[in-house]
């Protein structure tokens, strides 16, 4: 009943404030412009899969027809790109694209996805330094800047919000000269913080999930659901956190602008500084392997295969098959040997790499740790996560690109080695790639431990409110 | 009278024990980002040398092969890094570090040091011009917000102006008591800085110091945008509690909002073609050509050989007309490439200019621009040394097919040149731009920068003056 009354009350109170209703106001506009740049770009990746996708098919129509055409009894158009020859079919000009689909919730966080690949070629020379390459084009200022998403509102601008509408929920009342008032009704000063609070968080949360569930449905992201669930439990127990917050500053029984100041600071250390400190130090502590030495080094380890002088003429040859003219065909000259000299290559850049990787994973791992002491971090983390633009999701598909590189070279190097041609029979058994994306459950695991972390805060602050609150009397 | 103030002032500030921690903190976080920004530098400087002497060093030992495989072998080339590039690191992290020159292609640079680090670098990171962007300014904003409004509030603006003191001279006092707080943290930041720009500056020599002197200018312009705005708001809010709600809104948005709002609104204006997209254009145009530049015909090209030399077969021509066709259609690539990258190099600076522009609304996008524009870490000094590195690419390959054209003939695959003409090939020397022309690049910045330098101090000295007493 109590809590009724002061809920309806709230509201009317609010409704009233011209300044608040322009606040929130603002916050759905914002809401909505970051959703808008979600659906664009989430529209803008799903576009050019189908352009990857459009190509594979295209490609794979083009050496059906021609290989058709020759059990028809017609030449191949050349001697260089004969479809026939497993060089070629597993070659550049049998190159299979794979791709890996938009994460489910790419509108609500770019994440990742616009700096990390998010399609590979694949051939017979898919190698190491392959995985070396820039992703989608994009200006590398607005890299740098990051994305207007609802990620970023999430993470930056709903603390501000919160604090704002939460600094003086007590203190107000003390300095209005009400809460001696207040308390004399059978109400306690937790209970009507915990109205209030809980009045405003209902508002701010269901903005932001509102603005979620509209991101969802408009592109399709029902489709797990697992997902969205777990969008939605990072962005409720971020947001508590900062109300609680709010509510154990206002038990201090300090000024409404002491509160503010406090709040501020909060934010700007926990959101602003806090990531940046971990960062400057993981660099000094834990500093990346240096990609520069790797360059070096894979060069070195492919020097001497790469001198090989079989290999070069075949490589030049399918660089410049007009030059070939004169060139006697050697039966010797093909497959094998050249085959040789590029595994060895591509054995020496595996090591190269390999221990590169391992370093570099080390670092990140040590890196990680730091994460829990904001947040900010730990909430970024899981809305990245969940939306499927995180690094895992990323990792785990050139890991996968990996294994299918293999598989690809596993149906064309026999062929290869054994100087055989293939022909249309073969088509129906090429490797394809098809992703095995992770399921809820992967990210719902990798999610936990933040989310855990997340949530004991939450307890942990929303404790020592209460105890706070407990010891505040009418006459204060 | 006014040197009473400033003393005042001051020594509020210095004795107000929330200040000391305050400035304690961004000072130690502006010398911590200071050391660490410079330490990360000169290790990738001294890596990037390495690598370019190393890279130069196969080159040369490639041994006996015919030149054209040499310049398919090519030879890597590695972004140096500007000396004052320890204070803003800027798009370093997201533009690749490397770019392989060989024949007829033109690479991108590669190895991008953001794709190796994780998502929550990308959202905390720290660099001492990121402290001068954003923590200064709002460090600023607390000291000042109650200057008047506080007074007010108290009852003492009454009192300081009976006493004779103009308001003029009381905000001139209070902004240079302000300022002096504040130099005793960034004077020091300043001197270090300083320091580490004589004592280690191993990257292209581009006038650091004259780029560090216009840098320092650029920033205290900013700060005093920042402190005019607060000491305007503060003369002119009610309450002090206002005063600082509007200059967090306003850093809020200075800081946060805008710079990111920029980022959709010019992909908007200015839409850059997905990777596909160019990559497809590129191998279009490379087969048939675009426009009026047609590939080279040859045929066409090995009858004008035999008229030239005037002789009836390819064999008796005393130069390999392979070597002069390679040229031709390397030329030719040239100029497909030179269409594509310039479009999209254009487009990028065209949404870099929409970030400039914004900054009417938001001072911190014209800072940065600048900021980024002095450290030689901005999109066009990219694009410069990316430039660079292709002018080096044609000549190297110009270089290769003219020699394998003069020194073997038609159909001769067994010519093979060695490490005489590799060693005659000048390594890359990279000369960064001047500071002229950096600022020549950024008029619209240091316009915009200078209009709100000059508008905030006027706004201030006009709120200041109609400032109500009580």
């Amino acid at each position: 009943m109590a809590a009724r009354t002061v809920l309806r009350n709230e509201w009317r109170l609010l409704m009233a404030d011209r300044a608040l209703r322009i606040v929130l106001g603002l916050f759905a506009v914002l809401l909505l412009y970051a959703l808008a740049n979600g659906v664009v770009w989430l529209r803008f990746q799903e576009r050019i899969v189908e352009t990857v996708q459009t190509g594979n098919a295209e490609r794979a129509s083009a050496i059906e027809q021609e290989l058709a055409a020759i059990a028809n009894g017609a030449e191949p158009a050349s001697r260089f790109s004969d479809p026939r020859d497993p060089y070629v079919l597993g070659g550049g000009r049998g190159t299979h694209t794979a791709v890996l689909t938009p994460g489910p919730l790419t509108a609500l966080a770019v994440g990742q996805s616009d700096l990390l690949p998010y399609y590979y070629d694949v051939n017979i020379y898919t190698n190491e330094s392959s995985f070396q390459q820039n992703g989608e084009v994009e200006n590398p200022l607005n890299l740098m800047v990051g994305r207007f998403d609802l990620a970023f509102v999430v993470i930056y601008l709903l603390p501000l919000l919160v604090l704002a509408l939460g600094y003086n929920v007590l203190s107000e009342e003390r300095e209005q000269g009400t809460l001696a008032l207040t308390l004399s009704q059978p109400v306690s000063a937790r209970g009507v913080v915990v109205a209030k609070l809980a009045f405003r968080a209902l508002l701010v949360v269901g903005m932001v999930l509102a603005a979620s569930l509209l991101g969802t449905l408009v592109t399709g992201g029902f489709g797990s659901p697992g997902r969205v669930l777990l969008w939605c439990a990072a962005v409720v127990i971020y947001a508590l956190f900062w109300f609680v917050l709010a509510a154990w500053v206002n038990s201090l029984r300090r000024s409404s602008a002491w509160n503010a100041t406090v709040l501020v600071g909060a934010w700007l250390v926990l959101v602003v500084v806090l990531p940046a400190t971990i960062n400057i130090a993981s660099g000094l502590l834990h500093p990346l392997p240096s990609r520069v030495q790797m360059v070096t080094a894979q060069r070195e380890a492919s020097n001497d295969a790469v001198n090989r002088r079989s290999e070069l003429l075949a490589r030049y040859l399918e660089d410049h098959p007009e030059m070939a003219e004169g060139v006697v065909a050697d039966v010797t000259f093909s497959g094998a040997l050249a085959w040789a000299a590029t595994d060895a290559v591509n054995r020496r850049l595996e090591e190269v790499t390999g221990e590169h990787d391992a370093r570099r994973a080390e670092q990140i791992a040590l890196v990680r740790r730091y994460r829990f002491l904001s947040p900010a971090l730990l909430a970024q983390e899981v809305l990245v996560d969940a939306a499927g633009t995180g690094d895992a999701r990323y990792a785990g598909f050139q890991s996968q690109v990996r294994a299918f590189a293999e598989r690809w070279r596993g149906f064309f190097v026999p062929a290869i080695l054994a100087g055989e041609q293939m022909d249309a029979s073969v088509l129906p058994d090429l490797p394809r790639f098809s992703l095995a994306d992770e399921g809820s459950g992967d990210v719902a695991r990798r999610a936990a431990v933040p989310l855990a972390v997340l949530g004991g805060l939450l307890v942990l602050v929303g404790a020592a409110a209460g105890a706070g609150l407990g010891r505040v009397r009418g006459a204060d | 009278m006014i040197r009473h103030i400033i003393r005042k002032e001051f020594t509020d500030i210095v004795r107000d024990g929330r200040f000391r921690w305050c400035s304690i903190l961004v000072g130690a976080l502006l010398l911590v980002a200071l050391g660490h920004g410079w330490v990360q530098a000169r290790n990738a400087q001294q890596e990037h040398a390495a690598a370019q002497a190393t890279a130069r060093d196969h080159w040369e030992t490639q041994g006996e092969k015919n030149p054209h495989s040499a310049a398919h072998y090519g030879i890597y080339a590695f972004k140096p890094r500007l000396a004052l590039s320890f204070v803003d690191e800027g798009v370093d992290p997201y533009t690749g570090t490397s770019v392989w020159l060989e024949a007829h292609r033109q690479n991108d640079f590669l190895l991008r040091p953001a794709q190796d680090a994780t998502a929550a670098q990308r959202i905390g990171v720290l660099t001492a011009a990121q402290v001068l962007q954003h923590l200064v300014p709002l460090l600023i904003i607390l000291l000042t917000f109650g200057a008047f409004a506080g007074e007010r509030e108290r009852g003492t603006l009454r009192q300081l102006l009976a006493s004779g003191i103009g308001r003029r001279e009381l905000a001139a006092g209070k902004a240079l008591g302000v300022s002096g707080a504040l130099a005793l943290m960034l004077v020091p930041a300043a001197l270090v800085g300083a320091a580490a720009l004589v004592v280690g500056s191993p990257g292209p020599a581009a006038s650091p110091l004259a780029r560090g002197v216009v840098l320092a200018g650029v920033y205290l312009a900013y700060f005093t945008v920042f402190l005019a705005l607060s000491l305007a708001v503060s003369a002119w809010a009610r309450s002090a509690r206002t005063a600082l709600v509007i200059l967090l809104g306003v850093w809020v948005v200075n800081g946060l909002v805008a710079p990111r709002v920029a980022v959709d609104l010019s992909k908007w204006l200015h839409p850059t073609p997905s990777a596909i997209e160019f990559a497809r254009t590129i191998e279009r145009e490379m087969a048939s050509g675009a426009g009026d530049i047609s590939p080279p015909d040859r045929d066409a090209s090995t009858e004008r050989l035999l008229a030239e030399y005037g002789v009836e077969q390819v064999e008796d021509l005393p130069i390999n007309a392979v070597g002069v066709y390679l040229q031709e259609s390397e030329e030719f690539g040239n100029r497909i490439f030179d269409r594509n990258y310039s479009a999209l190099w254009d487009t990028f600076e065209r949404q870099g200019v929409v970030h400039e522009t914004l900054a009417v609304a938001a001072p911190l996008l014209a800072v940065r621009t600048l900021s980024m524009g002095l450290a030689g870490t901005d999109v066009e000094q990219h694009r410069h040394f990316a430039t660079a590195a292709e002018t080096y690419r044609r000549d190297l390959m110009r270089r290769m097919n003219g020699d394998m054209a003069e020194n073997s003939r038609t159909g001769d695959f067994s010519y093979a040149a060695d490490a005489e003409l590799w060693e005659s090939v000048p390594p890359l020397q990279y000369a960064a731009p001047t500071l002229g022309w950096v600022l020549g690049n950024r008029i619209l910045s240091l316009l915009v920068l200078g209009t709100w330098l000059v508008g905030t101090v006027l706004v201030a000295a006009a709120r200041v003056r109609r400032a109500e007493v009580g």
